[in-house]
């Protein structure tokens, strides 16, 4: 049997940084952004022979904004990768895109490029909560770039949406799940906010300047969105993710289920028959190391039987598929089941909507 | 030496009066100790006395003095004793090696209430007392009146009151030359067959038990067959010698005589504080007066922290047993708390000491419960002795229920007089006298409950006089009480470690506190936690710990799956620290800090 990999895509270039944000991503480094994509290509060069016998499902440009480049670089960089790599005809390509950089030609393009899904990093329609969140766009700015979406031609659309911010209610939460839903994207991705220590957020939280996120008024924003979205025909698949049937992220059930994915770019991870490696964080030193013929590697771990079990369950229990029962200690599992926390089906357990809000108490008990 | 040249004599004070510096005082002016060997406290040798600034040991000094120029040389036998309510039965056995004893009271703070306490001690002893101020050059010091207050505690004039500063060595000589003339010098019979008094015993890991003796009647040499009086142990003694100050071995040792003796013995139970040694052959038969049986008044339980250290802990207290006999143990197993030792103390200082010596020589961690007195259980004719809350019967099971009390002073300025007897009343105290040692300070006795005492009843009396009160007891003996016991409930299970046997007047209060308390300190789990405090089958309060609703990140892709592991790794390491009672899992720190006994005590006004 061929291996079933996913291929993500790093571009670590944004217009600012958000509080919230920890991801590798920088701002005002757009001038290297051209010789990134050549970087991109060439590490794609140095290890597309290890991968030959993969076949990747899936491919996901993600950051950082890839968005912030011209459609044309994507294009090639997508019709490159596609020579490296085995990528199915049918492959889900997904793009994240902000809704301040893109607009009705550049969705197209994106679409001719291959782009198959976009996910738009819409956050909140709430000006308040983007201001608590340091985002930069305007709730119209996102109607704006979805109805350009919808425009540019078929494609699935992913909404991002983070409840619990600072100054944000159980009601205006309700009204930012209303309005994305009277949207209808195939897919919404709603996060719990998570305070990070090292961002700006995270410093004001330990200086006392920001409360920390109620974490039961986060539950109750999390159980007023299983409700809204499952009234509204949307599949709870994932802790913090809700499909259409039928369009639930390839992509990142990857990671879920545990399937081999190869990451390009800088501080990007890799993970394939028990070892984990990513390259370096700084772009430049990525930059460098690709350009002097090496790979990029910055790090790497491999799992031991025990520390990949716990993977396997703690990935598994975030979705609605769970795990198989004979994974998990008989008894407690038959208790959770009895308190309406998981539920066992076919051989297998997931956890409630209740029960998955709670998944690291309950991993740590099964 | 003929004894008509020895003197034994010791210095009683209370704490900070300055004893300390003024043994160093004759250590120097007798130069006994080299001048580059001499340390400040130079007879407080534990690195805990040091650090406390208290005598935790008793020592012993030979001092050589000669009063005039020409004037034969007297041999001074100092007796530094133990200061400490807990040591009381310690302090009795060094006052009784002695002849003599200088009172010295602080020209600034007069008498207090452990001046008071140990010159009674001495005058019971039949010991002549020496009265001395110190601290004459303070700037604070009033050394006519507290001269008043001291002249009429031992009776006699003011005038008679020595007046020293053992920091700056002024009136020191003096205070020396008294000692000569007004301790009466030993009247033991040489001829007669040995007794020696063990006033304090040391362990040494290479010599076994090394007694501190008074010799009374007879000689006692090197090498000796010796005999136990208490329990008929027979030994072979290795060594006598004297202090002077470092331990010097000598021919022997004969009445009137300080010294030490190498006894021989591996395990200090067979060589007890207050036992009398004799010779196996020619001994005497009847022992000196005064020995008893070191007696626990204070209980708590010791726990290590892991659980796998319980062996180690057993180990340790093998060991400190040799060397401290007050220190009773007796495993117990605790459900909260795992395999321990229910272990008896002589007082909260005394449990204090233990704690750290474990903690310190030993490397262990340990978590204690919350200390409690004995009680006694009568049930028609039986009695029962009950040192452990969770062993207590429940009510309707038994007839009555006592408590050990406590006769209390307390020296205080007048106008704090108020608050201490509020405080006293509040502690179920009954006056019992009040006197004035002057129109400015006056002297109260209560009766109070042992258990009252134990928990924070210093730093509350400390805190309402600003720091001017001090605080002295002696046990009474065991009273009747309303006592019932509390349990602290988990969800429904009780947990052992919290049960406590509080007067029923005070129990809601308890309950109250102890639910509130454990109702912070427990994290939300995924079920609801309740907390109850119960009086046998009845809930007196009852708090809750909401169930956890969230306990997932968010997101996790690619990269956050390793951290994500770690972090869960890391709540694991968490759980597995914590100890699981029915399905509850409380935090050590929980344990620790609601068992903490310096949080105010409960049912008091503050």
């Amino acid at each position: 049997m061929t291996e079933r990999a996913g291929l993500y895509v790093h571009v670590p270039f944004c217009l600012t940084r958000c509080g919230y944000c920890d991801f590798n991503t920088y701002a005002g480094l757009d001038h290297l952004a051209g010789r990134y994509v050549e970087s991109l290509r060439a590490e794609a060069r140095l290890t597309s022979p290890e991968w030959s016998g993969a076949t990747f499902v899936s491919m996901f440009l993600g950051g950082g904004t890839p968005t912030t480049m011209p459609s044309k670089t994507i294009a090639g960089l997508i019709a490159h990768l596609r020579e490296s790599f085995a990528l199915e005809p049918t492959a889900e390509v997904t793009s994240e895109a902000n809704p301040d950089t893109v607009d009705e030609p550049y969705l197209v393009g994106l679409l001719e490029a291959g782009v198959t899904r976009l996910s738009m990093g819409v956050q909140s329609f709430d000006p308040v909560v983007l201001d608590s969140l340091e985002r930069i766009h305007s709730p119209q700015s996102a109607r704006a770039a979805f109805t350009a979406a919808r425009a540019a031609g078929p494609s699935d659309v992913n909404l991002d949406l983070i409840y619990g911010a600072h100054g944000e209610s159980l009601d205006s939460w309700q009204r930012t799940l209303d309005e994305a839903i009277a949207m209808g994207p195939e897919h919404l991705s709603c996060y719990a906010l998570t305070i990070e220590p090292a961002t700006p957020l995270g410093r004001k939280v330990a200086a006392g300047l920001v409360p920390p996120p109620d974490p039961d008024l986060q539950a109750e924003m999390y159980d007023l969105t299983c409700s809204a979205l499952g009234a509204a025909g949307y599949e709870h698949y994932e802790v913090s993710n809700w499909a259409k049937p039928g369009h639930r992220c390839v992509h990142n059930l990857g990671y879920w289920d545990g399937r081999p994915y190869l990451g390009l770019g800088a501080g990007a991870h890799s993970f394939r028959d028990a070892r984990r490696w990513w390259n370096v964080r700084p772009p430049q030193e990525y930059l460098e190391l690709v350009a002097s013929g090496q790979l990029p590697t910055g790090g790497e771990e491999h799992l031991t039987d025990e520390e990949r079990g716990l993977e396997r369950l703690l990935l598994g229990l975030r979705t609605a598929d769970g795990v198989p029962k004979e994974w998990l200690d008989p008894a407690r599992a038959d208790r959770f089941v009895a308190d309406g926390l998981a539920v066992s089906r076919n051989g297998h357990v997931a956890l409630t909507d209740r029960g998955m809000l709670l998944a690291n108490e309950l991993t740590l008990s099964l | 030496m003929d004894q008509a040249l020895i003197r034994n004599f010791c210095i009683v004070a209370h704490i900070d009066h300055g004893k300390s510096t003024l043994a160093d005082r004759f250590l120097e002016l007798t130069h006994s100790v080299a001048e580059r060997q001499m340390r400040d406290q130079y007879l407080d040798r534990m690195d805990l006395e040091r650090e406390r600034g208290i005598t935790i040991k008793a020592q012993a000094v030979r001092l050589r003095y000669a009063p005039s120029p020409g004037a034969p040389d007297y041999e001074l036998n100092l007796i530094d004793t133990p200061g400490h309510v807990d040591f009381t039965y310690e302090v009795s056995r060094s006052l009784a090696a002695c002849e003599g004893a200088i009172l010295l009271v602080d020209a600034a703070q007069g008498i207090e209430a452990q001046t008071l306490a140990n010159f009674h001690l001495a005058r019971e002893a039949g010991l002549a007392i020496i009265p001395a101020l110190n601290k004459i050059d303070l700037p604070a010091a009033d050394p006519d009146e507290v001269a008043r207050e001291l002249a009429a505690l031992v009776g006699g004039e003011p005038a008679d009151v020595l007046r020293v500063s053992a920091k700056s060595g002024d009136g020191v000589p003096a205070l020396l030359d008294a000692v000569i003339d007004h301790v009466p010098a030993p009247s033991g019979d040489p001829a007669a067959p040995l007794r020696a008094l063990v006033f304090d015993s040391t362990y040494d890991p290479y010599r076994g038990v090394i007694a501190y003796l008074r010799v009374v009647d007879g000689e006692i040499r090197g090498r000796d067959r010796i005999l136990f009086l208490s329990n008929r142990f027979v030994s072979e003694s290795e060594e006598v010698g004297a202090f002077a100050p470092e331990p010097e071995p000598v021919p022997s040792l004969s009445a009137g005589d300080v010294g030490y003796l190498v006894t021989g013995v591996k395990d200090v139970r067979h060589a007890k504080v207050g036992d009398t040694v004799t010779l196996a052959r020619h001994g005497a038969t009847s022992p000196l007066p005064g020995y008893r049986d070191p007696k626990p008044m204070v209980w708590s339980g010791l726990f290590p922290a892991e659980g796998g250290d319980y062996p180690l802990l057993r180990d340790a207290l093998d060991k400190l047993k040799l060397s401290d006999a007050s220190l009773v143990y007796e495993p117990e197993s605790s459900l909260a708390l795992g395999f321990g030792f229910r272990c008896g103390f002589l007082g909260l200082l005394h449990m204090d000491i233990v704690k750290e010596r474990l903690e310190r020589e030993f490397n262990l961690e340990l978590i204690a419960t919350a200390p409690n007195v004995e009680f006694l259980v009568r049930r028609s004719e039986e009695t029962t002795t009950v040192h452990n809350p969770s062993e207590m019967p429940a009510p309707g099971t038994y007839d009555d229920v006592e408590e050990p009390f406590v006769i209390a002073t307390v020296v205080t300025p007048s106008t704090y007089l108020g608050p201490v007897m509020d405080l006293c009343q509040s502690r179920r105290g009954s006056l019992q006298d009040l006197k004035y040692l002057s129109p400015e300070r006056a002297e109260i006795h209560y009766l109070l409950p042992l258990a009252e005492i134990i928990f924070d009843f210093f730093d509350q009396l400390k805190s309402r006089t600003r720091g001017y009160a001090s605080l002295d007891y002696e046990h009474w003996g065991y009273e009747p009480s309303d006592l019932v016991r509390v349990d602290v409930l988990l969800q429904g299970e009780p947990v052992d470690a919290f049960s406590s046997v509080v007067h029923r007047e005070k129990s809601y209060a308890y309950g109250r506190v102890m639910t509130e308390r454990l109702q912070k300190l427990i994290p939300r789990q995924l079920y609801e936690v309740a907390i109850q405090a119960t009086i046998g089958s009845r809930v007196i309060a009852r708090e809750t710990v909401r169930a956890k609703r969230k306990d997932v990140l968010a997101k996790c892709y690619g990269g956050d799956i390793t951290r994500k592991r770690k972090l869960l790794e890391k709540q694991k390491e968490g759980k597995k620290r914590m100890r699981r009672v029915g399905r509850v899992d409380v935090p050590q720190e929980a344990f620790i800090a609601a068992l903490r006994v310096d949080q105010g005590a409960v049912g008091e006004r503050k």
